[in-house]
């Protein structure tokens, strides 16, 4: 599904030129027409927002247009590739973790220092915001926010079956329990305490993670081995024995999007998904969500966590004024109207400016996001390296070997054998 | 020397054969040049750059690199993947296509004893063919064959509690079936108009010396539908093997759960535009294509020991 939106903001022209200047534009260098094309992936609260803000930027800079579309994460990335290949890609583009070194490395994206700080203004980034958008060297994405990894969680279920929000001291053993309980205390129909996480890639790696493990290695490599994955799918196996998550014909109906999710579909009291996503599930779900870490594997485990930047915008190679997209993302990221309307929809934002003047004007779920990001303490560790190619298609593998153990086609065993057998063979291909 | 203008162009002189076919048949060839212009460029262009593709390691960013039969030979000697495709799409095509044509001709039977109406009954049953292959009745099967759907809410009715249809791997596969069932329109129409063209009076002679019903059906109408039949499993199974929304829909994109309704096209297209593999796609596509052939060739090679014409 596109959504397309082509207003124009019309303003006087002396208004015009003053506001340029207000945004410490050189005002010539939109002199005539630029129109340039935003793509981005995301739910329907993300599109609202965006929308708003390139409306107010049209309205602040005459003269430039900005095009919006807007698709699912699954069908974003197919679409940007043959748009890109098509040598019709979308000037700015945003941007993923997983992604931007395969873009960047292959030339389809512009490099951004140029336009510090006069256009383009991070002056007050945290230096590892910065970091986390270059690729050997140079600036290639601007991050729009910091998330992490998160559950999601049903409070009015929770309180329903007589529970308790756990604190961050939560283990796997008593998040099981607590999950048979809201099963065992059947207050909805079809309902569980947990979604079934076995097949949730950052879920894993966050396990992983706790045990001094990682997905990848620096160089690109698997940096787990058989037994770990075979602990990962006999801990879901238990899961679903005892009935603390749903069972593997419901959690096939999850498609990760957010509507998707046994939260969203009213299936189970816990999802798993990243903290700002919170605004987007708050958004789709009438019962009260809030958001939690994962648990951890022995109660004085940590580190699976991690702080980082939740998506970028890029701009193309093939960007014809990328100066005029540059300066629409510095709006994005430091005007304080547009951060209003922003929220933490993508992340706790980068700025401290705008951290600041946001504050005060977050809602709760808003409030909750930032917190939660902050409040991670000791379950929080390094940002780990980028993943290597390949890792997008053993995320997918993850999911279809998760499915054959909760189907029963595989043991937990030869499950794990087959997924680490398989996952070597995708990376060696590349 | 003298002419002789050729009795068919009488008013043509000889300049050149090209000149004068061009005379004679400019105007047709004219009519001809749009389709021939789209056939050129976006058929058989892009068809033979997916041949070249096919031998090339190629990641939609960076240009093509030529590596021969790579992707045949890893097709062939080491992909999981391939195998189950094929097996669901060899399922779906054998069981889909009888199903779709028995189906088709029952109903196409039904319409053809005179009824009134019967151009609306042909347009209503017509309609999901319409509708067939669009996102719209995939989102519908859906919502009908969900864990909560409207089927096993009218089975709750009779005390049985179906499962989650489309996301239980050992049925999924069935409700894609049922949905090209349910899409028996077209060859209905074919079989209709095949039914009418079968001279009442065999019928009555038939009568007249005592078969019944059945034996009328066996030994008059299939055998001088046969034509028709054969018609309509090609154009089917050439339909079949090219199924590509229902799954792509149902599934999320994933042919899941666990490959159970991974589609040959559906696979062909994750490796195409999920993880960027667009000459080991082109690859799976060729072989798609020559698979198809075979099937249509053996159709026509075996047609003339059971399809039966008049004359």
């Amino acid at each position: 599904m596109t959504f397309r939106i082509n207003r124009r903001g019309v303003l006087a022209g002396g208004a015009a030129a003053l506001s340029a200047s207000a945004l410490g534009l050189p005002g010539t260098a939109f002199g005539q027409e630029t129109r340039l094309r935003l793509m981005w992936w995301g739910s329907q609260p993300r599109a609202e927002r965006t929308f708003e803000v390139s409306n107010l930027f049209m309205e602040e800079t005459p003269g430039v247009t900005i095009d919006g579309e807007t698709v699912g994460w699954d069908d974003y990335w197919p679409r940007l590739a043959t748009q890109v290949a098509g040598r019709n890609a979308p000037d700015i583009i945003q941007m993923d973790y997983r992604y931007i070194f395969e873009y960047a490395r292959r030339g389809a994206l512009a490099q951004l220092e140029s336009y510090v700080p006069d256009t383009l203004n991070v002056s007050d980034f945290d230096q590892a915001a910065l970091d986390g958008g270059s690729v050997d060297g140079s600036l290639y994405g601007i991050s729009l926010g910091a998330n992490s990894s998160a559950m999601m969680i049903n409070m009015a279920a929770f309180e329903e079956a007589g529970i308790e929000i756990p604190d961050n001291s939560l283990t796997f053993d008593e998040m099981k329990r607590i999950g048979e309980e809201i099963t065992k205390a059947g207050k909805r129909q079809n309902f569980y305490g947990l979604s079934d996480g076995s097949r949730v890639e950052p879920f894993f790696e966050n396990f992983l993670r706790q045990r001094g493990k990682a997905l990848y290695t620096e160089d690109g490599q698997l940096a787990f081995d058989a037994e770990d994955t075979r602990e990962w799918f006999q801990l879901w196996a238990d899961m679903r024995e005892s009935k603390a998550c749903v069972p593997p014909d419901m959690q096939a109906l999850d498609k990760n999007q957010i509507e998707t999710g046994m939260v969203s579909l009213g299936h189970a009291a816990v999802s798993y998904a990243h903290s700002n996503q919170l605004v987007g599930y708050q958004t789709i779900n009438k019962d009260p969500i809030v958001m939690h870490a994962y648990p951890r594997v022995a109660p004085d485990a940590g580190g699976g966590h991690y702080r980082k930047p939740s998506m970028f915008f890029s701009v193309s190679a093939q960007c014809e004024n990328p100066e005029a997209a540059a300066a629409y993302i510095s709006f994005f990221v430091t005007d304080p109207a547009a951060a209003e309307i922003l929220d933490v929809e993508r992340g706790v934002p980068e700025s401290s400016a705008v951290r600041e003047s946001l504050a005060p004007k977050l809602d709760e779920t808003g409030r909750a996001a930032v917190e939660f990001i902050g409040g991670l303490g000791d379950l929080a560790g390094p940002l780990p390296p980028p993943p290597p190619l390949g890792a997008g298609e053993i995320d997918k593998m993850l999911i279809r070997v998760s499915e054959e153990v909760a189907f029963g086609q595989h043991t937990p065993q030869s499950g794990a054998e087959a997924f680490v057998a398989e996952a070597e063979s995708i990376l060696s291909r590349g | 020397m003298t002419t002789i203008a050729s009795p068919a162009s009488p008013y043509v002189p000889t300049r050149g054969r090209l000149a004068r076919v061009l005379a004679r048949n400019g105007a047709g060839y004219l009519f001809l040049l749009p389709w021939f212009i789209g056939f050129l460029g976006l058929t058989a262009g892009p068809a033979l750059a997916s041949l070249y593709l096919s031998f090339t390691d190629f990641d939609l960013l960076t240009s093509p690199r030529w590596i021969g039969a790579a992707n045949y030979v890893r097709i062939a000697t080491a992909d999981p993947r391939f195998i189950a495709s094929m097996q669901v799409t060899f399922v779906y095509v054998l069981l889909s296509v009888p199903l779709k044509l028995a189906f088709a001709l029952l109903v196409a039977m039904a319409l053809n004893r005179g009824m009134k109406g019967l151009p609306w009954y042909r347009a209503i049953f017509y309609l999901p063919s319409l509708l067939g292959t669009s996102v719209a009745i995939a989102v519908l099967w859906r919502q009908l064959f969900a864990g909560n759907g409207l089927v096993n809410s009218f089975l709750a009715n009779f005390g049985i509690e179906g499962p989650s249809w489309i996301s239980n791997p050992n049925y999924s596969l069935y409700t894609l079936v049922v949905l090209s069932v349910w899409q028996f329109g077209s060859p209905m129409i074919i079989f209709l108009a095949g039914l009418r063209q079968i001279p009442q009076d065999m019928y009555e002679a038939a009568s007249l010396d005592g078969a019944s019903k059945w034996r009328q059906f066996w030994k008059i109408t299939l055998p001088l539908l046969t034509p028709v039949v054969f018609f309509n499993a090609v154009v089917q199974t050439i339909e079949a093997f090219k199924a590509f929304t229902p799954a792509f829909i149902i599934s999320g994109g994933t042919g899941g759960p666990i490959n159970s309704t991974l589609f040959y096209t559906l696979y062909l297209y994750q490796e195409a535009f999920g993880f960027f593999r667009m000459g080991y796609a082109s690859a799976l596509a060729w072989i798609l294509l020559v698979i198809v052939a075979l099937f249509t060739a053996f159709s026509f090679l075996t047609a003339r020991y059971w399809v039966h014409y008049d004359d």
